[in-house]
C-alpha cells in the first residue's frame, strides 16, 4: 500500500470538495466587505508609518501578534474512523503517510509567518533603534515554528491527556521566552539562551509515554480541523451538513433552562445548549474581547467607532453560521415542531446576542458621553441598526433559502 | 374502546428510486394497545416501511395515516402521534442525557411536571441517574441507545415505531425495555417493533408482520400465521424460517 498516494489523494478529494465553492465566496458580500476592511487597514498603516508614535511597545506588539503565529501548530492527517480497522497493520509505517501533513503544515505556516513580520517589519525598524537583521529574526521564528510543530506532534502522541494539556502550556511558554529573548537580547546571548531553552524542551518531551500511532486522537483532531475548514467556508456561503466541536463548559450548562416551556421555544432551547457548548461562542467570545479592548482603546475618536461596526460585523457574520446549525438534523423532521419555530427562534436567537454584543463591545464610548456626546451615542445607535440589519437579512433568508447574497 | 387504527397503512409502494420501488403494495394497520412485530430478513424493506411511517421519505403510491391524520394534511399533528426509536442512536452532542429528555418533552408540548417525573421514573428504570449531566459524546453506544429509548418514552404519544431496540443494550436493559413496552401497551399505547431477535419478541408482541423482499407474505398473531401456512405448532423463528426460505 502507497501511503503516500493514500494522503494524497485524499487531500485533493478535500479540495476538491472546497473548490465549487470558490466562486460563491468570492461573489459574495462577506469577501467584499473583508477586502474593503483590508483597504482600509493599509491606508490606516501606511499613515502610522509615516507619523509613528515615539513611545510605541513595538516589542511587545511584535511579541504579541509573533508568538500565535510562530507557536500555533496543525496537520491535516484526512484521517477517518475506518482507518483503525484498514490501516492499522500499516502502523509500523504510518511515517511515510504522516510526513507530508507534517511539512505542508509547517509550510503553509511558516508562509503566514512570514507574512505577519514583514508586515511588522517597517514599523519595527522605525520605532526600535537596536533591531536585529530580518533574516536572522526570521531564522529564530522559523526554528520556534518548527519546534512548536514538534512539540505539537509530540503532544498529540501522549498517553496522559491531563500530560498533555500541561505541554501545551510549556509549547507556548518555551516559545514565548525565545522569542522575547531575541527581542529583548543582544543576539549572541539571545541565541545561546534559545539553544539551551531548546535542548530542555526536547529533553522534556521525551518524558511522557506515548502511543506509537495515536489514532483515535488523530481522527478527532482531523474531524475537528475539517469542521473548521466548513465553518470558515460557511461564512460564505451555505454548507451542507457542517458539525461542529463540542466543549463541556459547565459553567454554561445552566443556560437555556429557563426558556418558556412552549413547543415553539423547544428549537432555541437546542439552539442554547448548542452555542453554548459549540465553537461559534468561543470565537465570538474572543472577538468581542479583543473588539472591546480596542474600543476602550480608541473610545475618543472616530477610528473606535469604525472598529466598534467592524467588530459587531465580524461577530454578526460569525452568530449567523448557527443559521447551518442542525440544517440535516434527522430529528428536527420527526419531532412535532411548530411550522416555522426553527427559523424564528435562529433570528432572535442571533439578534438579542447581538444587542447584547452592541452594549458590551460599546459601553466604553458611554465613558465618553460627557465629552463628545453626539459620536458616543451615534456609535451605539448605528450598533443597534447594525444588529437590526442583521435581523433583516435572517429574515430575508428564513423567506429565501436559495438567496446567498449578503 | 375505541378500535379504530392508530397506524394504517394503505397499499404503500415506495423507495428511493420511482423505477426500483423497495415496497410493494403495503397494507398493515397497528390498532389502540398493540404490539406488532416487523419481521423480515436484512434489506426486506422494514426500515423502509419505517421511513416512510416518519416521513422521512415520500409514498410512489399509497396512503399513511397516524390516528386518521396523513402528513401532508397536518403534519404537525401527526407527529405528535408518534415517536421513533431508531436501530443506532442519533444524539446531539451538544447535550446531556437530561437535555435530550427534556429537549423531548418540549417539542411534543408535555407538561413540565410530567416530564420531571417521567425522566426520573425513565432514569431509574434504565439505570442512568448518574449519567444524567453526562454529554451524549461520552456515553458507551448501549447507554445512547437507552438515551433513544428515553426520549421516546417520555413524549408518551399514541404510537411508539421501534427499530431493533435490543442492539448494544445489556440483559437488565433489555428487560427494562420490554417491561415497559408492556405497560405502555397496557395503558393503551400501540408500539411497531422491528427485531430480529424472534425468540424474545414472541412473547411480547400481539401480533407479526412478516416483510420479504418489499411484500407482506404473512401477518396474524402466531397462531393464525402457523395455521394459513398449514405449519401448526412451530414457533416463530420456525415460521419465519419457512416463509423466507420455503424450508429449504
Amino acid at each position: 500500500m502507497d501511503l503516500k498516494e493514500l494522503r494524497r489523494q485524499r487531500r485533493s478529494r478535500f479540495m476538491g470538495s472546497m473548490i465549487p465553492y470558490a466562486g460563491y465566496v468570492i461573489r459574495s458580500g462577506v469577501a467584499m466587505v473583508l477586502l474593503l476592511v483590508l483597504i482600509a487597514f493599509s491606508a490606516w498603516y501606511t499613515a502610522l508609518l509615516r507619523d509613528t508614535p515615539a513611545d510605541l511597545p513595538i516589542r511587545w506588539i511584535m511579541l504579541v501578534l509573533l508568538l500565535p503565529a510562530a507557536v500555533h501548530s496543525s496537520f491535516r492527517t484526512y484521517l477517518r474512523s475506518p482507518d483503525t480497522i484498514f490501516l492499522l497493520p500499516q502502523g509500523h509505517r504510518m511515517k511515510e503517510y504522516f510526513a507530508p501533513a507534517w511539512v505542508s503544515g509547517n509550510v503553509w505556516k511558516i508562509l503566514r509567518l512570514a507574512f505577519i513580520l514583514i508586515t511588522l517589519w517597517p514599523l519595527y525598524i522605525r520605532t526600535d533603534a537596536a533591531h536585529g537583521s530580518l533574516l536572522l529574526t526570521a531564522l529564530v521564528l522559523i526554528a520556534v515554528k518548527l519546534l512548536s510543530s514538534y512539540g505539537l506532534w509530540r503532544e498529540t502522541a501522549m498517553l496522559s491527556r491531563p500530560a498533555a494539556a500541561g505541554y501545551q502550556l510549556l509549547r507556548w511558554a518555551v516559545g514565548g521566552l525565545m522569542i522575547a529573548a531575541w527581542l529583548w537580547q543582544p543576539p549572541l546571548r539571545a541565541l545561546i539562551f534559545i539553544v539551551i531553552l531548546s535542548a530542555a524542551y526536547f529533553a522534556a518531551l521525551r518524558v511522557p509515554n506515548r502511543h506509537a500511532v495515536p489514532w483515535e486522537r488523530l481522527i478527532a483532531t482531523e474531524k475537528n480541523q475539517g469542521t473548521r475548514a466548513l465553518m470558515m467556508l460557511g461564512w460564505f456561503v451555505d454548507v451542507p451538513g457542517r458539525e461542529q466541536r463540542v466543549y463541556a463548559r459547565r459553567y454554561l450548562s445552566r443556560w437555556g433552562g429557563g426558556i418558556a416551556w412552549r413547543r415553539d421555544s423547544a428549537y432555541r432551547f437546542l439552539l442554547t445548549k448548542s452555542f453554548a457548548r459549540g465553537d461559534v461562542f468561543g470565537i465570538v467570545l474572543r472577538i468581542a474581547v479583543l473588539g472591546m479592548l480596542l474600543v476602550l482603546w480608541n473610545r475618543s475618536s472616530y477610528a473606535g467607532t469604525g472598529i466598534y461596526l467592524f467588530f459587531l460585523f465580524i461577530t454578526g457574520i460569525q452568530l449567523s453560521a448557527l443559521r447551518k446549525l442542525h440544517s440535516e438534523s434527522f430529528w428536527l423532521t420527526v419531532y412535532p415542531l411548530p411550522a416555522g419555530s426553527r427559523a424564528d427562534s435562529t433570528t432572535q436567537f442571533i439578534f438579542r446576542t447581538l444587542l447584547v454584543l452592541v452594549l458590551v463591545l460599546g459601553w466604553p464610548f458611554l465613558l465618553t458621553l460627557g465629552e463628545r456626546p453626539l459620536p458616543a451615542a451615534g456609535s451605539l445607535l448605528c450598533g443597534a441598526l447594525l444588529a437590526f440589519f442583521f435581523k433583516m437579512y435572517m429574515q430575508r433568508k428564513a423567506a429565501d433559502p436559495d438567496d446567498d447574497d449578503l | 374502546m375505541n378500535s379504530a387504527p392508530v397506524l394504517q397503512i394503505t397499499g404503500l409502494s415506495g423507495g428511493y428510486s420511482l423505477n426500483k420501488p423497495v415496497l410493494h403494495d403495503i397494507g398493515l394497520q397497528v390498532k389502540p394497545g398493540e404490539m406488532v412485530g416487523l419481521i423480515g430478513l436484512n434489506g426486506a424493506g422494514k426500515s423502509t416501511t419505517m421511513k416512510h411511517i416518519l416521513g422521512l421519505m415520500s409514498p410512489h403510491k399509497g396512503e399513511i395515516t397516524v390516528q386518521g391524520k396523513t402528513r401532508s394534511s397536518d403534519p404537525e399533528g401527526y407527529h405528535s402521534a408518534l415517536t421513533f426509536v431508531p436501530e443506532s442512536p442519533l444524539l446531539y452532542e451538544e447535550m446531556t442525557v437530561r437535555e435530550h429528555v427534556e429537549f423531548t418533552a418540549r417539542a411534543y408540548g408535555v407538561e413540565r411536571s410530567d416530564y420531571e417525573t417521567r425522566s426520573l421514573q425513565l432514569a431509574a428504570l434504565f439505570n442512568m441517574e448518574d449519567k444524567m449531566d453526562t454529554l451524549s459524546s461520552h456515553l458507551s453506544k448501549g447507554m445512547k441507545q437507552k438515551v433513544m429509548i428515553m426520549c421516546a418514552f417520555v413524549a408518551r404519544p399514541a404510537l411508539y415505531v421501534i427499530d431493533e431496540p435490543f442492539l448494544g443494550l445489556d440483559p437488565l436493559g433489555i428487560r427494562s425495555l420490554l417491561d415497559f413496552m408492556l405497560e405502555l401497551k397496557q395503558s393503551g399505547a400501540s408500539i411497531l417493533l422491528s427485531s430480529h431477535i424472534l425468540s424474545t419478541i414472541e412473547n411480547y408482541c400481539d401480533r407479526f408482520i412478516v416483510l420479504h423482499r418489499g411484500k407482506v407474505i404473512a401477518q396474524g398473531t402466531l397462531a393464525e400465521m402457523t395455521e394459513a401456512a398449514g405449519l401448526r405448532g412451530l414457533n416463530l423463528e420456525q415460521l419465519f424460517y419457512e416463509l423466507v426460505q420455503g424450508g429449504k
